[in-house]
C-alpha cells in the first residue's frame, strides 16, 4: 500500500489537472465553504448572542419576584462559586424644591452588573464609574430625569423619606428591558438606603431580583442545588432571552442551517456524480496496472492518496472561502449586532475536515472496491464499465452515510427526517417516471424527425442512465426551489413586518378631557385622527379553574396588569383558541396573550380575579390570542370585554406616525405636558436594519447553494460526456450532419429537463409546506412566479448544459474524436 | 525503418544484456527447458443461453525462449487462453505452471506479483493511459514495482523501440503504429521473461504491422524473451517456430 500512496502522491498533479477531480474539487470545496461558514457563522452569532442576552439580564441567571426573595438563594450560589448581585426596582416620584418626576428606581448591590456594563458620568461627561453601586446617600440619574428637574452637580433630590446627592449621570445599563418600567427614566441608588426611603409598602409595585453569574457547570450545579422554586419566583437564563435579539436573525439562523444542509446534500449528489466518472475513467488504468501486476493494496494506496490530497486541498480551499463569506455575512449583520464578536473556534476547522472526508469516503468508497478488485481481464474483453446495479449499493450507501453524518452535525432529527422521506419519495417519483417514458417512447414509433427520433430512442437505449439523469436533475431541482420558495417568503414576511405606516410613537397618560384637544391637534398639525384605546392599571390576583371553588395564585407570577377592555379584536392580533365574545354579551369575559396563558398555566373557561380602580372584579377567559407585537400599535396581555371594562377608571393611551422630518412632538409636549410621549424612531429604524442585513445575508447563502446546484446539474450532464461524445462522433462519421446530431441531444435533454423539472415542483411544493410550518412558523402559499422560473431556468439550464457538453464533439473532426476517445 | 530499429535494438539490447543477469545466466533456446505448461484446460462461462465453453481440454507447453503462435478465427478462444496462460483469468478446470508455479492455484495479488516482475502485455487496442505521456506510460509497470531507476530505464525502453524523440507527447498525439511501439516499450522494460502479445498487429495498416512484426521477433531474438503471440494473421503467425491452432475453443 506504501507503493500506491507514493505512486499516488507522484501522480497527483497530473491526474488532478486533468479535470477528473475537478467536479469533485468543486463539490468539496462548496460543501465545505457551505458547512464552514455557516459554523464560523454560528459559532461566534451564538457567542455573541449570549453575551448580548446575558447583558440584557445583567446576568447569567435571574430569580425574579414581585414579592421579597429569599436571601438563601444568594448563599447558595455563593457556595456553588458564583458571582451574585441584587437589584429592587420600585417606582416612585423623584422630587426637587420645584418640581417632581414619576421615575423608575433602581437600587442596587455594589456588584451589579454581572454582565454587561453600567456606564456612568460626571455632568461634563467623563466616565466615573462602570460598575457597583453609588455609595449610600448618592444617586445616579438618566440624562432625562436631569432635563427634566433641571438638575446641577451635586443637587440633592427626595425619593420618599431619604435626601440623595446627585454626583452622576447614567448613559447606559445592561437590564434595561428587566423590569415593568421600562418608558419611565432611571434613577440608581445604593440598595442599603432603601429602608430609610421607606417608599416600599404592602402591596407597592416591587420588581426583587436576584442575580447569579458563573461556569455552564457551577451555573447548572446551582440550579439543581435550588430544586423547586417557589411559584412567584421566575427564574430567568440568558438562553431564554436570546429571542429578543429579533425574530429575523432567529429566522436567518434557521436559513443558514436549512441551506448548509441543502448545500451539502446537492455537494454530495455532484460528488456522487463526479466520482463515478472518475471511477469509470480510472477502470482502465486499475485495470492495466493489474495486468501489470499491481496489487489490490496498491490500487487502493494509489486511489486513497489522490483522494486525501484532494480532501486537504479541497477542504482548505473551501475553508478559506467559508471564512471569506461569513466575514461577508458579519459585516452584513454587523447593524444587529452591537457587541463585539469573539474571534471563531478551531470547531469549523475541524468540522470542515470531517464534511469533506465524509462527501469523499461516502461517495467514493464504494468505487475504491469496484478498482481495487477489478479483474485484469477488462484489458482483453475492453470492458471498462460500471454497471448500475453496482451503483444502487454506491447510492444507497451514501445516503445512509450521509444521514448519519447530518444527523451527528446538525441534531435536528425532525428536519432531517422531512428531508429523507422527501429524497426516498421524490427518488421514487422520478424513478417511476423514468421506467414510464422509456417504456412509453420505446413503443412509440416515431415517424418524422430523424435528430428527434434518435435522440428520444437514446433516451431508451440508455436505460437506467437516462433514469438515473432524471433522479439528479430533479433532486437538484426540488433542493434549489425549496430554498429559493424559502428564501423569497421570508423576505417578504419580514418586510412585511415594518410597513411604511408602522406608529413611530406612543402617547401615554391620556385623560378623557385631553381626548378633544389631541384630536384637534393631530387634525390640524398632521391632517390624521388618532384612535385612543383605554389603558387600566391593575392588578391580577387569582385565578379559579372551571368547575372548581378553589382560588389559586400560583404561576401568576407577575400580577401588574395593565388591562383594556375592546368591543372587537385588535387588528394586530388572531385568536389561537377559544372565541372572541359577541358585543352584546353581559358576562365579563376576558382574552389573554397565549404565551401567558401558557406560562400562567391557564385554560379556557378558568376565571380570573381582579383589582382596578379599587374595586374588584372577576372575569372568564374566553379566547387566547396571537398577538404580532411587531405592529407596534397598544397591545395587551390581558383584553377585558366591555361589560367588565367599560365601568373602570381608565387613561387612554394611542400610536401615532409621524413624518421624522416634522417636528410637531416638540410643539406637543409643549402644549401637553401630563401626556408622555415615547419616540420609537431609533427601535424601528434598528429592526429595519436588522430584516435589511438579515435579508442580504440570506441571499448570500442562498447563492452558495445555488452554485452547488448548478455544479451538481453540471456534474450530472457530463457524467456520461464520454459516451456522448463517442455516439456523436460515430453518428457524425456515418453521415449525420450538425442539425440531426443538434437536435438529437436538444430532444433528449429537453425531455429530461421538463420530466424532472416538473416532479421537482410537485414535491418542492409539498416539502416547502411542511418546512414553513414546522421550522419557519410562516404560512406558506405557492410562490408561481418562483415555481414557474424555476422550472423555466431549470429546464433551459439543463437542455444549454448538455448541449455545450457534447458542442466541441459537434464541431471536430468524428475521426479526430474518435482517435481521442 | 524496420532496419532503423534493428540497428537500435542491437545498440540498445547490448546494454540491456549486460544489465540482466538472468539474461546471461539463461542459454538461447534450451532443450525442454519449459516456461509455460498447460493441462487440460477448460474454461466455461454462464451465458443466456446456459453453459458456455469457451475453451476445452487444451493442453500445450512453451519453451523458453521459443516463439509460439496462437491462431484461429474470432471466437475460437484464443484471447480467453492467453489470459488463463498469463494468468489474468482463471480456467474452470485444469492447471497452468508458469514460470514453474501452478498460478492456478494462487491468488489474484500471487498472480500479479508474477505478472509485475516476468510477464510483459501487448494488446491489440494499445491500451496506453490517454493522460499519461509515452514516457508516463511506459514507466507504469516499473513504478508499481517501485523501481527508483523508472524514468532512466523508460528511456532507454523507449529508445530501444525509437521513439525517444517522443518521449513527452500525450498517447493521443501518437498514430498507430507509435501508440502500440510505446506499449512494446512498455511491455519491456522490466525485461519479461514471457511477453504475451494479443493481436499486436490487428488496428495497425501493413506498414506500422511490419514494423511492430519485426520489433517483437528483435526482442525475442536478442533477449531471449519468450513471445506468445495470439492472432488471426497466418503471415505473422507463421513467422514463430511454433504454431497453434483454435478452432470452437479446441486445439487442432
Amino acid at each position: 500500500m506504501i507503493k500506491g500512496f507514493r505512486y499516488g502522491l507522484n501522480k497527483f498533479w497530473s491526474e488532478a489537472l486533468s479535470g477528473d477531480l475537478l467536479i469533485l474539487s468543486l463539490s468539496i470545496i462548496l460543501a465545505v465553504t457551505s458547512i464552514s461558514s455557516v459554523s464560523f457563522l454560528g459559532d461566534r452569532l451564538q457567542t455573541s448572542m449570549k453575551l448580548q442576552a446575558s447583558s440584557i439580564l445583567g446576568a447569567d441567571l435571574v430569580l425574579r419576584s414581585a414579592s421579597v426573595i429569599d436571601p438563601k438563594y444568594l448563599e447558595l450560589g455563593i457556595a456553588n462559586n458564583l458571582e451574585t448581585a441584587e437589584t429592587i426596582t420600585f417606582l416612585s416620584m423623584v422630587i426637587t424644591d420645584d418640581d417632581n418626576l414619576l421615575t423608575s428606581i433602581k437600587t442596587t448591590s455594589e456588584s451589579y452588573p454581572l454582565r454587561g456594563e453600567l456606564i456612568v458620568t460626571d455632568f461634563n461627561g467623563s466616565p466615573i464609574q462602570n460598575n457597583g453601586s453609588p455609595p449610600t446617600g448618592h444617586v445616579w440619574i438618566e440624562p432625562k430625569i436631569v432635563e427634566t428637574l433641571n438638575i446641577k452637580n451635586s443637587s440633592e433630590i427626595s425619593i420618599g423619606n431619604k435626601v440623595l446627592k446627585v454626583d452622576g449621570i447614567i448613559q447606559d445599563f445592561p437590564d434595561r428591558n428587566s423590569s415593568f418600567v421600562g418608558f419611565y427614566p432611571i434613577a440608581i441608588a445604593n440598595i442599603n438606603d432603601i429602608s430609610d426611603m421607606g417608599v416600599i409598602q404592602t402591596g407597592s409595585r416591587v420588581v426583587y431580583r436576584s442575580m447569579f453569574s458563573g461556569s455552564t457547570r457551577n451555573l447548572n450545579n446551582f440550579i439543581n442545588d435550588i430544586g423547586e422554586i417557589p411559584a412567584d419566583i421566575r427564574l430567568q437564563q440568558a438562553e431564554d432571552v436570546g429571542d429578543e435579539l429579533g425574530e429575523a436573525l432567529g429566522e436567518s439562523v434557521t436559513f443558514f442551517n436549512l441551506a448548509s444542509l441543502f448545500t451539502i446534500i446537492i455537494s454530495v449528489i455532484s460528488a456522487m456524480m463526479a466520482v463515478r466518472r472518475y471511477a469509470t475513467r480510472n477502470l482502465l488504468q486499475a485495470s492495466l496496472m493489474k495486468v501489470f501486476g499491481a496489487s489490490k493494496l496498491f490500487i487502493l494506496g494509489h486511489q486513497i492518496m489522490q483522494l486525501l490530497l484532494i480532501i486537504l486541498f479541497a477542504t482548505l480551499l473551501g475553508l478559506l472561502c467559508g471564512y471569506a463569506l461569513q466575514s461577508l455575512i458579519i459585516s452584513t449583520l454587523q447593524g444587529i449586532l452591537t457587541t463585539d464578536l469573539p474571534a471563531p473556534s478551531f470547531k469549523p476547522l475541524v468540522l470542515g475536515f470531517v464534511t469533506s472526508i465524509f462527501v469523499v469516503f461516502a461517495t467514493a468508497s464504494p468505487y475504491l472496491k469496484i478498482l481495487s478488485q477489478t479483474e485484469p481481464i477488462r484489458i482483453l474483453r475492453n470492458d471498462f464499465s460500471i454497471n448500475l446495479s453496482n451503483n444502487l449499493t454506491i447510492y444507497l450507501v451514501a445516503l445512509v452515510t450521509m444521514f448519519i453524518f447530518l444527523g451527528i452535525l446538525f441534531q435536528d432529527i425532525k428536519l432531517l427526517s422531512y428531508i429523507l422521506m422527501a429524497l426516498i419519495f421524490v427518488t421514487a417519483a422520478l424513478y417511476a417516471i423514468g421506467k414510464i417514458l422509456i417504456i412509453l417512447l420505446g413503443s412509440i414509433n416515431f415517424s418524422s424527425g430523424i435528430g428527434w427520433k434518435i435522440g428520444l430512442k437514446n433516451i431508451v437505449n440508455r436505460g437506467n442512465e437516462s433514469i438515473l439523469q432524471i433522479i439528479i436533475f430533479g433532486l437538484s431541482l426540488l433542493f434549489l426551489i425549496v430554498l429559493a420558495e424559502t428564501r423569497t417568503d421570508l423576505i417578504d414576511s419580514w418586510s412585511e413586518t415594518l410597513e411604511e405606516d408602522t406608529p413611530n410613537y406612543f402617547l401615554f397618560n391620556i385623560q378623557e378631557y385631553d381626548i378633544a384637544n389631541v384630536t384637534s391637534y393631530f387634525l390640524e398639525t398632521a391632517n390624521f385622527s388618532p384612535s385612543y384605546t383605554p389603558l387600566i392599571r391593575g392588578r391580577l390576583l387569582s385565578a379559579k379553574r372551571a368547575g372548581s371553588d378553589e382560588l389559586s395564585s400560583e404561576n401568576l407570577m407577575e400580577r401588574e396588569a395593565n388591562l383594556t377592555w375592546q368591543e372587537s379584536l385588535p387588528k394586530s392580533n388572531k385568536i389561537s383558541k377559544g372565541e372572541w365574545w359577541n358585543q352584546e354579551s353581559t358576562t365579563a369575559e376576558v382574552s389573554i396573550d397565549a404565551e401567558v396563558a401558557e406560562s400562567m398555566n391557564l385554560e379556557i373557561g378558568d376565571e380570573l380575579f381582579f383589582s382596578a380602580g379599587g374595586s374588584k372584579f372577576s372575569a372568564i377567559v374566553t379566547s387566547f390570542r396571537e398577538i404580532e407585537w411587531e405592529s407596534f400599535s397598544p397591545n395587551f396581555f390581558f383584553i377585558l370585554s366591555p361589560s367588565a371594562g367599560q365601568s373602570l377608571p381608565n387613561s387612554y393611551i394611542t400610536s401615532i406616525k409621524i413624518s421624522e422630518q416634522s417636528n410637531i412632538m416638540n410643539s406637543f409636549t409643549q402644549r401637553f405636558p401630563t401626556i408622555t410621549s415615547v419616540d420609537l424612531g431609533a427601535v424601528i429604524q434598528q429592526i429595519r436594519n436588522t430584516v435589511s442585513s438579515a435579508s442580504l445575508a440570506v441571499q448570500y447563502i442562498f447563492l452558495l447553494t445555488l452554485i452547488a446546484g448548478i455544479l451538481a446539474l453540471v456534474a450530472s450532464v457530463f457524467s456520461n460526456r464520454d459516451q456522448r461524445t463517442k455516439e456523436t462522433a460515430i453518428m457524425h462519421a456515418i453521415g449525420a450532419n450538425r442539425l440531426i446530431i443538434f437536435q438529437s441531444a436538444a430532444a433528449e435533454f429537453f425531455i429530461l429537463g421538463i420530466l424532472s423539472g416538473l416532479t421537482a415542483i410537485i414535491f418542492a411544493v409539498i416539502l416547502s409546506s411542511i418546512i414553513f410550518s414546522q421550522f419557519l412558523d410562516l404560512l406558506y402559499s405557492p410562490n408561481i412566479l418562483i415555481l414557474g422560473l424555476s422550472f423555466a431556468i431549470g429546464v433551459i439550464f439543463i437542455f444549454i448544459s448538455g448541449i455545450l457538453s457534447i458542442r466541441k464533439t459537434i464541431y471536430t473532426s468524428p475521426v479526430i474524436t474518435l482517435r481521442e476517445s | 525503418m524496420v532496419f532503423l530499429f534493428n540497428d537500435k535494438l542491437s545498440e540498445a539490447f547490448t546494454v540491456m544484456k549486460t544489465e540482466s543477469k538472468i539474461a546471461e545466466n539463461t542459454p538461447r533456446h534450451p532443450l525442454k527447458d519449459l516456461i509455460l505448461e498447460v493441462k487440460n484446460i477448460t474454461k466455461e462461462v454462464n451465458s443466456p443461453e446456459g453453459l458456455l465453453t469457451i475453451v476445452k481440454d487444451i493442453n500445450l507447453s512453451v519453451e523458453r525462449g521459443k516463439p509460439i503462435s496462437l491462431v484461429g478465427p474470432s471466437g475460437s478462444g484464443k484471447t480467453t487462453l492467453l489470459a488463463i496462460m498469463a494468468g489474468l483469468d482463471l480456467p474452470t478446470r485444469g492447471s497452468v505452471n508458469l514460470l514453474g508455479s501452478n498460478i492456478t492455484s494462487m491468488n489474484e495479488d500471487q498472480r500479479a506479483q508474477i505478472r509485475a516482475q516476468d510477464v510483459g502485455f501487448v494488446f491489440q487496442s494499445f491500451h496506453l493511459m490517454p493522460r499519461l505521456s509515452a514516457l508516463d506510460n511506459v514507466m507504469l509497470p516499473l513504478e508499481i514495482a517501485g523501481d527508483p531507476d523508472a524514468i532512466e530505464k523508460s528511456q532507454i525502453a523507449l529508445d530501444q523501440v525509437g521513439l525517444s524523440a517522443r518521449s513527452k507527447n500525450f498517447a493521443t498525439q501518437l498514430s498507430g503504429g507509435e501508440k502500440q511501439r510505446v506499449a512494446i516499450a512498455r511491455a519491456i522494460v522490466n525485461k519479461p521473461k514471457i511477453l504475451f502479445a494479443d493481436e499486436p498487429t490487428g488496428n495497425l495498416d501493413q506498414k506500422s504491422s511490419n514494423a511492430v512484426t519485426d520489433l517483437l521477433f528483435s526482442i525475442n531474438e536478442l533477449i531471449n524473451t519468450t513471445l506468445v503471440l495470439v492472432t488471426h494473421d497466418l503471415l505473422l503467425a507463421e513467422k514463430c517456430e511454433d504454431l497453434y491452432e483454435l478452432s470452437d475453443g479446441s486445439l487442432l
